[in-house]
């Protein structure tokens, strides 16, 4: 019973979304240019090192890496920070603060519907035809359970950090800057622009010691890699359920004493 | 009766930074801030009973707002004790949420892109009515307004009325002890405004709903308050019936009579007649504003009947606007 609420946000968030078909078609459009624009420059890459193989990737690896990357983006990116700084700016929040739900369960809850649009409309088709294809370079095993795994604990992680950030919206009242820096930092460093198999070497160790390789390194690696050894799996299965819980925490924590500082000295 | 909200010498201060003037000073801000104090609202008490509307008053930036966020429980006051439904709103906030409906006049709570139906679905999910509430709730809404032609149709295509009107439905759908009201008919017309008070009222007296209106529009108090608290700087000016409201700067009536020959001259003679009353004339009355502590109406219409002859008459009684101006202007001896 308790849960029947957040689905209904759910639903609410699918009905509402497909009422937008046609942002959803320049949404596609969009990302079909972007992944034109992925392929020429990884061609141009791997055409001027003169090699087959690049950092242990051949060409057609990182472009499926990137491509699911790019799906994978779609469907997780929230635009959390947007929207609490909007709510703060037009003073929306208040309403929102005002439903018996806490806000940051609220929140998720009213994007999940887009989880749903978003799965079937980019992500289940890109995987299709990569699948296809490529013939056989996503191996159907048991690694697509981990990765639906992955892809649950990922969901966690991205929006605790853009939970977290948009919480700084509190006291900065502007998003513009914070959410664009948020975004790179993001992007970059999960490998969602670039494998992480291509950073320089003392970067490539940091990056696996901070919480953003776990949103799309972590499932992708799962997900490409077939036949992985169990224990590597249980490392990064691991890795990203101590960053789930760390985060959750975090950002639980920072909004609790945020928001106090709100209703104690006004917004 | 139960006392339903509670105010005990409720304070609640701000700190403001204090803005430099022009470039230079907004260089000098980044560098070192200088805040200010400010009280937005300054020990204020007061009663609420159960099934009450009262009329929450003042100029902008008179800390309404600020007042009914600390009620709501998305303020801390600095100082006082607020109770509302037995709760401590700031600290039991998604609690005192369930018993609590708001409505701002400015933004809307309902989901934008969705038929109104779906959002009501959808409040009724979050605020867990069971199906029995939602559906008599649903016919009682029925009865009072026309809804049907609102349900389908998605709230970004409603006309402001109609949003406001839908937004208040909304508001009282979890049968909420108290419902908030911040100026509900801000900008809509004569005929949707007498809607949305016909049915403010109604939901009021069917469910004993207690409403806290606030409101710019004398014609809202008038229609719907019994008690309304006026506040200005914070300060807590008025808190009582509109009725003592009336009698509170004595009882003045403005008696207006017409008469032969030019009418700034005869005021004149009149404001000579009379010497206790003021006396103004425009191009079709003139105007005597009567203490009827000093003098009844009647006498003082004997009296100019003896020297005037008297084509026309007029008597107008204060009202609630012109008396709450005169409070916002002149404050509460």
């Amino acid at each position: 019973m308790k849960l029947r609420k957040y689905f209904s946000l759910t639903r609410a968030g699918i009905i509402e979304s497909l009422q937008f078909r046609l942002a959803t078609v320049v949404m596609i459009f969009g990302n079909l240019l972007y992944l034109i624009v992925v392929y020429f420059l990884w061609k141009a890459i791997f055409a001027s090192s003169g090699t087959d193989m690049v950092n242990g990737m051949t060409f057609s690896d990182t472009l499926i890496y990137l491509v699911l990357a790019t799906a994978l983006f779609n469907f997780m990116e929230m635009y959390t920070v947007w929207e609490i700084g909007r709510n703060i700016q037009s003073g929306k929040i208040v309403l929102d603060l005002l439903k018996p739900m806490e806000y940051r369960r609220y929140l998720f809850w009213s994007y999940s519907g887009t989880f749903v649009t978003q799965f079937f409309f980019t992500f289940l088709p890109t995987f299709i035809v990569v699948a296809i294809v490529t013939h056989g370079a996503i191996t159907f095993g048991f690694n697509l359970v981990f990765f639906v795994i992955s892809v649950i604990m990922a969901v966690a992680i991205n929006y605790s950090i853009d939970f977290l950030v948009g919480t700084i919206c509190l006291y900065t009242e502007s998003i513009w800057g914070i959410n664009i820096m948020k975004q790179v930092i993001v992007l970059l460093l999960s490998g969602a622009t670039i494998p992480i198999a291509f950073f320089p070497e003392p970067l490539k160790t940091i990056v696996y010691y901070l919480p953003f390789q776990s949103i799309y390194n972590a499932p992708l690696t799962l997900l490409l890699d077939g036949n992985s050894k169990p224990d590597t799996t249980l490392i990064t299965l691991g890795t990203q359920l101590i960053w789930c819980v760390v985060m959750l925490v975090l950002s639980k924590l920072f909004w609790k004493i945020s928001l106090r500082q709100i209703t104690v000295n006004g917004g | 009766m139960e006392n339903m909200i509670e105010l005990r010498n409720v304070s609640k201060e701000f700190k403001v930074l204090n803005r430099r003037e022009g470039l230079k000073g907004s260089i000098k801000d980044l560098f070192s801030r200088d805040y200010k104090i400010v009280r937005a609202v300054d020990n204020i008490s007061m009663n609420i009973k159960q099934g009450e509307i009262i009329g929450y008053l003042g100029p902008n930036g008179a800390g309404k707002s600020t007042t009914i966020k600390m009620m709501t429980g998305v303020l801390e006051p600095t100082s006082g004790e607020i109770l509302v439904g037995g709760n401590i709103p700031y600290k039991n906030r998604t609690k005192n949420a369930q018993e609590i409906g708001v409505v701002f006049g400015q933004r809307s709570q309902l989901w934008w892109a969705l038929p109104l139906i779906e959002s009501f679905k959808l409040l009724k999910d979050i605020y867990q009515i069971s199906n029995s509430d939602y559906n008599s709730m649903l016919a009682l809404y029925q009865s009072l307004v026309d809804i049907e032609p609102l349900l389908h149709k998605p709230v970004r295509q409603m006309s402001l009325g109609q949003r406001t009107l839908s937004d208040i439905l909304a508001a009282f759908l979890h049968n909420p002890k108290i419902v908030f009201l911040d100026e509900p008919t801000i900008g809509l017309d004569v005929s949707m405004k007498a809607k949305i008070r016909t049915l403010i009222h109604a939901l009021n007296k069917e469910k004993h709903t207690t409403v806290i209106l606030t409101t710019h529009d004398m014609g809202d108090v008038d229609a719907l308050c019994q008690r309304i608290v006026i506040i200005d700087k914070g300060k807590m000016l008025y808190n009582n019936d509109i009725e003592h409201l009336k009698g509170f700067f004595g009882s003045y009536r403005t008696l207006k009579i017409r008469i032969d020959g030019e009418l700034k001259q005869q005021a004149k003679v009149i404001q000579e007649e009379l010497p206790d009353f003021s006396v103004s004339a425009d191009e079709e009355w003139i105007s005597i504003l009567v203490d009827e502590e000093k003098a009844t109406v009647m006498e003082v219409l004997n009296q100019l009947q003896q020297s005037h002859e008297i084509r026309d008459m007029q008597l107008e009684e204060i009202s609630t606007e012109e008396v709450i101006k005169k409070i916002y202007e002149e404050g509460v001896e």
